[in-house]
């Protein structure tokens, strides 16, 4: 019943092929006439030899008639069948093969590559370019992408450049043939690729995206700067975001890497890349509340995000929240174990809990896989400072100097180092290259002048504390929130009282003021010390978080002059004095302090 | 004693939300998830599963149907089914839905599982100066070699491409040519597509009954949407790229939207009345799976990430995928109003996903290629399978199953509370540590001095080695050398290869000897003392000599070499070779 309704487009699609079985019927039609043809001449002839037989001649000339006439009926129905099959023969390739369509496979292709099942892809792609004979666009497309994607660069980007040929007006094309030239390092040839398929589609982000990646590799930044905001004005994409922030960063402008990276992260709030790159950046420029904030919110969406939880905790340990950023720790631990900046923090950790054997075992293993990491080596050296084993201190930080001698901090705990191992000649000239190295931190000079003092060198003591008094000064003037480590006020009122500066005065009121203010915010992070010890939990989780750390850049500063640097550990010695410590009355208790001072300082 | 058993049915049951209804490891089907549908085929309220077979992926080509756990019948296709849909055709009762095969340029439909009728893609447009070019091949006017030439000129400018038998007419070889034209002159040219994706849109109501249209995408890159009962073209689309997968909802004589993903990397969203896509999204990565959930499109992504977009186009969520994607569906219960993304992941698990939140893992033998949910049989939540392997899995949602609509991010992970691997304090470090503490001051004076020494010794010894040229490394100017030595053989003979190189720049050395020394008693040698050829800068001399060791002791000495120049007492190298000891003497 439902097929009696025969539809009308059925009709149609199928004329065409009829069109094809017409002309065979024609045909097959053609050789029956022929055929009928031929066996009516036959029958003719039979019946002509048989009347021949008849006829009044003589035998042999009827034989020969009938034996003729029989001859030419065999003959001509010997050439009709010839001519029936030489015409079939002829006619029958007429109705030449299909020609499968090449793309009839394309579907199953992307199929299977989007699946990433390249193995059957593969086979699939064979199959479909025997058939074709290598003429499918798409199948030889895919087996490019695959090949790129199995390490065959240079071959891909042959596929690549014949599906090009195959097909020149296409975008795509070009675009990977573009892609794989930049991954083989060829990035101007690449940048050519890229501007003649943007002359094709003009309205592709990719494009434009790409080309700025070129442009920052051959380091035009301005060009690359251009193509990204292209790139963004046609669509957005984290990773756009993520390079143009990359190019404000190789330029050195953190504010507009900033400002870049706002944007990315109003445009993809749970991207924690994002997050976290941007918490970094803040961290860099002590932007630290907007900093936590970010990098919390990475760790909301990835709790497991190594790079966030080793910025925040290291932020947490400024402020003296031990446990919670043990906390974070361990869950990175967890995921990266072998991370040196985070046993490193780990151990600051411990050290700021007072568990200091913990924390050389965790200090000692990041330097276990980082030996050449100067951070872990001072760290190591101010937790057996703190420890009074100070022969180990010593080996410690020369070995930091070895691998970083232009920081004055270090050269002032080698020189407390030396003290507690009677050896002041060395100490005095690592105090002097630590001075000359040190611009900002009053806490070098005040060492000095007490351990001047012990020595009886009230001139130069003085000298010293007055250097120490400009760069206090100095501080309180560049930033008046400066507050200062009680230890250090005290003892330098101590100082100023011994050496009977009349500056005392000038110096306690300020003193005063930011030992208050200390204790209203016990743990918020601060004074100028500060920098000494953060910058050392901070600048670790810099630079492996990052990539922009400091290590990095100092690491590219050209080579101080060692040879002017009293370096101690290439020196012997001095000469063993029996003398003990010459100390007076009042003397003792700053000399401890003066110690503890320090150790404290990176232990915030 | 039955504690445990208790325990495992325990966890078993409540991690489970699943009946295991089948499972048939050799089912042999290799098929996707457009090519599978449930469908009430004969109007008995009973749903079977509709399958299109791939077979090998080359022959054996099926449309299977399945009832219950067993193979109801088996039709043969003519070619690989790219996607299958179960759809009304009409009005007449009983209402059994018909079955439309996509495969190459045709869609078959099947009434009663009968052949019912073929439908052929409307041919494309061919070039006018192909047709041209080919017409004049025909009358003989032009030779091979100029149409392939006049072939090229077309490939390379035109906006319609080329078709088959031009694109195989230039990739042939010349002698080949001729035959290929007067073979094929005769035809007339058509270039055809295949359908990509299909799918059903409602006609003009939205009941679970109405009649459906077709919507079907092709590789050239258009969007069709088919008349049910006379097949032929409402409506026509087209689109920046070949669609892949696609989503339809609507009704086609009211309003209707078609979300299609695409080759290209993008989504694109159609509507009534628009040619053109209305939206388009932008993805970084292919999309896998594309599922509607209400009025939201989630998107699978071959980057390990499901996204979620408003039918505007704009993002919603993200959410990052333990493992790559293989297939979506749509888990939907509309008795208990619940709605859900099915995920197969690479990792042998399918993740339900409610919006960004996983409710619920199901752990699988093998590989889901193609996964559907819906009325199989009676019952209404059922979930079909298909592996990588070619099983078929059937499971059945329980009644009593709930998925929590809680936030499934776990607070903090478990890592927070692994004990970190500190080392414990021993009491030899606290030993160690005192010692230090009382005795830095004598240890670190110690420890310079001995470091000095230490220096001045090994100065004084390389000052020596220097003087004396023992090294294998000639520090002079003029006879920049260097050697080494290589002992070969068990023994009593040994082979020595004394490599001699010039490191000089440029200047060759000339006049040179080689003499050693050992113990008499021990080795000998038969030339103690050779002189050797002038030494081209840069090259590897290898000078082989021969040792026999006379001892039968198994002991072993050193030999010396030197390499000395005429009319110099003092050696330019000196090498030292631990002769090894000769193991052949032993066996004697």
């Amino acid at each position: 019943m439902e097929s009696t309704k025969s539809p009308t487009t059925s009709l149609d699609s199928i004329a065409h092929c009829k069109i094809c079985t017409l002309s065979c019927y024609l045909l097959f039609f053609v050789c029956m006439v022929l055929y009928c043809l031929s066996a009516l001449l036959y029958c003719c002839t039979i019946v002509l030899s048989t009347l021949c037989l008849c006829a009044p001649w003589s035998l042999e000339e009827r034989c020969f008639v009938s034996l003729c006439t029989l001859y030419i009926a065999e003959m001509t129905i010997k050439t009709t069948l010839t001519l029936t099959l030489t015409l079939i023969y002829l006619c029958v390739p007429v109705s030449a093969p299909e020609l499968p369509i090449l793309e009839r496979r394309n579907w199953l292709i992307h199929l299977h590559y989007i699946r990433k099942d390249y193995e059957t892809c593969k086979a699939i792609i064979k199959e479909q370019l025997q058939e074709t004979q290598g003429m499918c666009e798409y199948a030889v497309y895919v087996q490019a992408l695959i090949l790129r994607l199995e390490g065959k660069i240079q071959q891909s980007l042959e596929l690549f450049q014949s599906c090009a040929i195959l097909n020149p007006t296409s975008s795509d094309n070009l675009k990977q043939v573009a892609r794989s030239l930049f991954l083989l390092g060829k990035h101007k040839a690449a940048i050519e690729v890229y501007n003649e398929a943007a002359r094709l589609n003009q309205k592709d982000w990719e494009i434009s995206h790409n080309l700025g990646v070129c442009y920052i590799y051959t380091k035009d930044f301005k060009s690359a700067e251009e193509q990204l905001n292209l790139a963004l004005q046609l669509n957005k994409h984290d990773m756009t975001y993520m390079m143009l922030g990359k190019i404000y960063l190789l330029e050195g402008d953190t504010e507009k890497a900033i400002e870049i990276y706002k944007k990315a992260v109003e445009f993809s709030s749970e991207n924690t890349e994002l997050l976290t790159t941007l918490g970094l950046l803040y961290m860099q420029l002590g932007k630290y509340q907007k900093a936590f904030e970010h990098l919390g919110n990475a760790l909301t969406y990835d709790p497991n995000n190594y790079k966030a939880i080793l910025a925040a905790g290291s932020m947490m340990q400024t402020h003296g929240d031990f446990d919670v950023a043990m906390n974070k720790y361990r869950v990175a631990a967890f995921t990266v174990p072998e991370s040196p900046p985070l046993w490193n923090n780990i151990g600051m950790c411990f050290f700021g809990k007072k568990k200091y054997v913990a924390a050389i075992s965790c200090l000692k293993r990041a330097n276990y896989l980082s030996p050449f990491d100067w951070k872990i080596l001072y760290n190591l050296g101010l937790v057996h400072l703190t420890m009074q084993q100070y022969a180990s201190a010593f080996h410690f930080l020369s070995a930091a100097i070895n691998l970083q001698p232009r920081m004055g901090e270090l050269y002032m705990l080698l020189a407390v180092a030396l003290t507690n191992l009677d050896d002041v000649d060395n100490a005095r000239r690592s105090y002097e290259q630590a001075i000359q190295l040190d611009t900002s931190n009053p806490l070098v000079n005040l060492n000095f002048a007490v351990l001047l003092y012990n020595q009886g060198d009230k001139k130069a003591a003085l000298q010293q504390y007055q250097e120490m008094e400009k760069k206090v000064n100095m501080l309180v003037e560049s930033n008046s929130n400066t507050e200062f480590d009680p230890e250090l006020i005290e003892m330098a009122q101590k100082m100023g009282a011994a050496l009977q500066a009349g500056e005392n005065l000038f110096w306690s009121k300020p003193g005063k003021e930011s030992k208050n203010s200390q204790h209203s915010s016990s743990n918020k992070a601060a004074s100028s010390q500060q920098p000494l010890g953060t910058n050392q939990a901070l600048g670790q989780a810099m630079s492996s978080a990052a990539g922009y750390s400091k290590s990095i850049r100092l690491a590219t500063e050209p080579e101080p002059d060692v040879e002017s640097a009293p370096s101690p550990p290439t020196e012997p010695p001095g000469e063993a004095e029996a003398e003990d410590d010459v100390e007076e009355a009042v003397e003792p208790p700053k000399a401890k302090e003066k110690k503890k001072s320090k150790p404290k300082a990176v232990a915030e | 004693m039955s504690s445990v058993p208790m325990e495992m049915k325990d966890g078993a049951v409540s991690s489970s939300k699943w009946l295991d209804a089948h499972y048939d490891p050799v089912a042999n089907l290799y098929t996707f998830s457009s090519c599978i549908a449930l469908a009430d085929l004969h109007g008995d309220g009973e749903n079977k599963l509709v399958v299109g077979d791939l077979g090998t992926g080359a022959s054996n080509m099926k449309l299977k149907v399945y009832r219950g756990t067993g193979l109801l019948s088996e039709n043969t296709l003519l070619d690989l089914p790219t996607g299958l849909v179960s759809f009304l055709m009409d009005q007449h009762e009983p209402r059994t839905p018909a079955i439309a095969v996509a495969s190459g340029p045709f869609i078959y439909i099947y009434k009663n599982l009968r052949p019912y009728f073929k439908f052929t893609l409307p041919t494309l447009e061919v070039n006018p100066l192909e047709q041209d070019v080919w017409s004049q091949a025909r009358e003989d006017m032009i030779d091979p070699m100029t149409l392939k030439e006049m072939l090229e000129g077309i490939r390379d400018k035109a906006e319609i491409p080329l078709s088959v038998r031009s694109l195989r007419f230039l990739m042939l070889e010349p002698q080949d040519m001729e035959p290929y034209v007067n073979l094929h002159k005769q035809q007339p040219i058509r270039r055809q597509t295949v359908i990509t994706c299909i799918g059903t849109l409602k006609k003009n109501m939205a009941d679970e009954d109405a009649v459906s249209c077709l919507v079907i995408g092709t590789e050239s890159q258009e969007v069709y949407i088919l008349d049910p009962e006379a097949f032929t073209i409402l409506s026509k689309m087209s689109l920046p790229s070949v669609p892949t997968l696609m989503d339809v909802t609507g009704q086609f004589d009211v309003e209707f939207r078609i979300t299609i993903a695409c080759r290209n990397g993008n989504i694109y969203i159609l509507r009534r009345d628009s040619p053109k896509p209305k939206y388009c999204i932008e993805l970084s990565s292919h999309p896998v799976g594309l599922v509607r959930m209400g009025k939201n499109v989630v998107v699978g992504c071959a980057q390990e990430t499901l996204h979620g977009y408003t039918q505007k186009g704009k993002k919603l969520w993200t959410t990052y995928l333990p493992a790559p994607v293989t297939t979506m569906a749509v888990l939907d219960l509309p008795t208990r109003g619940f709605q859900a993304v099915l995920v197969a992941l690479a990792s042998c698990e399918v993740h339900v996903y409610r919006d960004k939140n996983l409710v619920s893992t199901i752990k699988t033998p093998d590989v889901v290629t193609s996964i559907c949910f819906g009325r199989y049989g009676r019952e209404d939540g059922t979930l079909i399978m298909t592996t990588k392997g070619g099983g078929l899995i059937v499971k059945i949602l329980k009644r009593t199953a709930v998925f929590d609509e809680r936030d499934s991010a776990p607070g903090p992970p478990i890592a927070q509370s692994i004990r970190l691997n500190v080392p414990k304090k021993t009491k030899l470090y606290v030993d160690q540590t005192m010692r230090e503490r009382e005795n830095a001051v004598a240890m670190h004076r110690a420890f310079q001095m001995d470091l000095s020494r230490m220096r001045l010794a090994a100065a004084r010894a390389y000052v020596k080695a220097l003087e004396s040229s023992l090294t294998p490394m000639s520090a002079s100017l003029t006879e920049p050398l260097k050697m080494n030595a290589v002992v070969q053989g068990l023994g009593p003979t040994f082979k020595l290869t004394l490599n001699i190189q010039n490191t000089a720049a440029s200047r060759p050395v000339m006049n040179l000897a080689i003499s050693f020394l050992y113990d008499e008693n021990l080795y000998s040698m038969k030339t103690a003392f050779f002189k050797i050829p002038l030494l081209v800068p840069g090259l590897n001399y290898p000078i082989d000599t021969f040792v026999e060791c006379l001892s039968d002791k198994g002991i072993s000495d050193i030999i010396k070499v030197f390499v000395l120049r005429e009319g110099k007492s003092a050696p330019l190298l000196t090498a030292h070779i631990n002769m090894p000891v000769s193991e052949g003497l032993a066996l004697n």
